[in-house]
């Protein structure tokens, strides 16, 4: 969910840019040390970027036919790692702006924090839990892709129930603005979380070394579900 | 779409401003759209911002105005929200059965936010028609962002133009094999399309990594700019206007910093 341009007053605009500055400086950091070690990153990270904005800027098909679009940085995140995620994330967002105006520049801070840091930092954790208790990796996917982008939506929520606390008191704006924002991101949290889950396997299934290059997968894990699927 | 905003920019009459008085003017008047406590000082901003797209960059005003459809959607739903949730001075309007009025407070804080994201609209798509990306990358190098920031912004935006093309080749070409006639059809063909395009752009990536290679690549990407001068004139203008909006502001009811 992106907030409008003009739509979040002092202090609130600026608040947030300064919540996200340490995951971006982090993450700038760490894309650094990677370029440095490992050349090829920089392109691939770039596609990654690229995807994503192509996938956010499609339409998914929606039940109330409202434009509804996925976050897609589930994606990246899982791929890159949250910090990494974050700084791809505000580069997408700043195209989104100035291209679609999806968003803006004085609420960039906002969404980045939305989009960039709170959604891939939760489809990052359940996605290494995920792996590590052994669950099954597409349903891993799932969870991790639809809890990033529902997260994405409460925190946007929080956002701006924050800003406008109005009379009923910030619990009461925040669940005024969950409402209205359930309706359309509940079932696009799902369908997102199956359309990530499709690519996942689309990948294990015609190019897994992108996956066990970037050390996602074990070796075994990928040849176990290439035989399931087969 | 994309395409074509892209092409506006590289082609509009204020092509050969400077990009970095361009980018400043847009910057400055979406600060002072949010920083606007009434709404005359966003809507005088969007009167003017509209004017220069329109009469100085000379974009078409049937395309403009489709543009400025576009955000309409949250904008109404998020404002709505504030209009009921804010509740101060005098009831305005109530809704039979529900416990959901308007009040006066609630009805002027979203004319005020309705004018900031108008405002703020319009200079968005002022710098998006008038500015190209590659001399927003110009100024950022200027400004000492981190290299490496810069570079990957430059890549992701060539790789997106390539994307969408073939984003948009796959997606018509399911349309046409009845791809999305069903809900769960609809699910599918975008899942396949999604991993098909995520395959095939990790498989441009690496292509162009063995491209860059075999042009010796260092980790570093040099692109040449080329400095346009800010001419008297311009900036004059570009003060002036700024100044003009600020005064209003001001004779509306003061700055809000905080």
């Amino acid at each position: 969910m992106h907030i409008m341009e003009g739509f979040l007053p002092s202090p609130w605009w600026e608040i947030w840019f300064i919540v996200s500055l340490p995951f971006i400086v982090i993450g700038l950091y760490q894309l650094n040390k990677l370029v440095q070690e490992k050349r090829e990153a920089l392109p691939l990270l770039a596609v990654a970027g690229a995807f994503v904005f192509v996938l956010s800027s499609l339409k998914l098909p929606s039940f109330n036919g409202s434009c509804s679009h996925p976050t897609g940085t589930g994606l990246g995140a899982i791929l890159f790692g949250p910090c990494i995620a974050a700084v791809l994330g505000l580069i997408v967002l700043v195209f989104q702006a100035v291209f679609l105006a999806h968003g803006g520049l004085t609420t960039l801070g906002a969404n980045v924090f939305s989009m960039g840091i709170a959604g891939p930092i939760v489809a990052y954790l359940v996605y290494k839990a995920g792996i590590r208790a052994g669950a099954n990796t597409y349903a891993t996917v799932f969870v991790a892709a639809a809890l990033a982008d529902l997260v994405t939506y409460v925190v946007t929520s929080i956002q701006l129930a924050l800003a406008f606390p109005g009379t009923a008191g910030f619990l009461g704006a925040f669940s005024a603005f969950a409402a209205v924002f359930a309706v359309t991101q509940v079932p696009l949290a799902i369908i997102e979380g199956a359309v990530i889950m499709l690519v996942f396997k689309y990948i294990v299934q015609l190019k897994p070394e992108i996956l066990t290059s970037l050390n996602l997968l074990p070796e075994s894990t990928v040849q176990k579900l290439r035989e399931a699927a087969a | 779409m994309y395409e074509v905003l892209d092409d506006f920019a590289q082609t509009n009459g204020l092509r050969e401003t400077s990009p970095g008085l361009k980018l400043f003017v847009g910057l400055s008047s979406i600060l002072l759209c949010v920083s606007s406590p009434g709404p005359a000082a966003p809507l005088l901003v969007a009167a003017t911002m509209s004017a220069a797209i329109l009469a100085l960059a000379k974009i078409p005003a049937r395309f403009y105005a489709r543009l400025l459809l576009v955000p309409v959607s949250f904008a109404v739903m998020s404002i709505a929200v504030v209009l009921f949730v804010t509740g101060s001075g005098a009831v305005l309007l109530e809704v039979p059965g529900l416990p959901l009025a308007i009040t006066a407070g609630g009805a002027n804080l979203a004319l005020l936010l309705l004018t900031r994201v108008f405002g703020g609209m319009c200079s968005l798509y002022f710098i998006a028609l008038t500015t190209p990306m590659t001399e927003i990358f110009d100024i950022l190098r200027r400004l000492r962002v981190p290299t490496v920031f810069i570079d990957l912004a430059m890549l992701t935006y060539r790789f997106i133009f390539i994307l969408i093309e073939e984003a948009g080749q796959i997606y018509r070409s399911q349309v046409m094999r009845l791809g999305y006639g069903r809900f769960r059809e609809s699910v599918r063909s975008f899942s396949m399309l999604a991993g098909a395009l995520f395959i095939r752009t990790w498989e441009s990536g690496e292509a162009l990594v063995l491209a860059m290679d075999a042009r010796c690549y260092d980790g570093r990407l040099g692109f040449p700019g080329e400095a346009r001068p800010v001419s008297a004139l311009a900036l004059a203008a570009a003060l002036l206007y700024l100044s003009a909006v600020f005064g209003v502001s001001l004779s509306t009811g003061g700055l809000v910093i905080v």
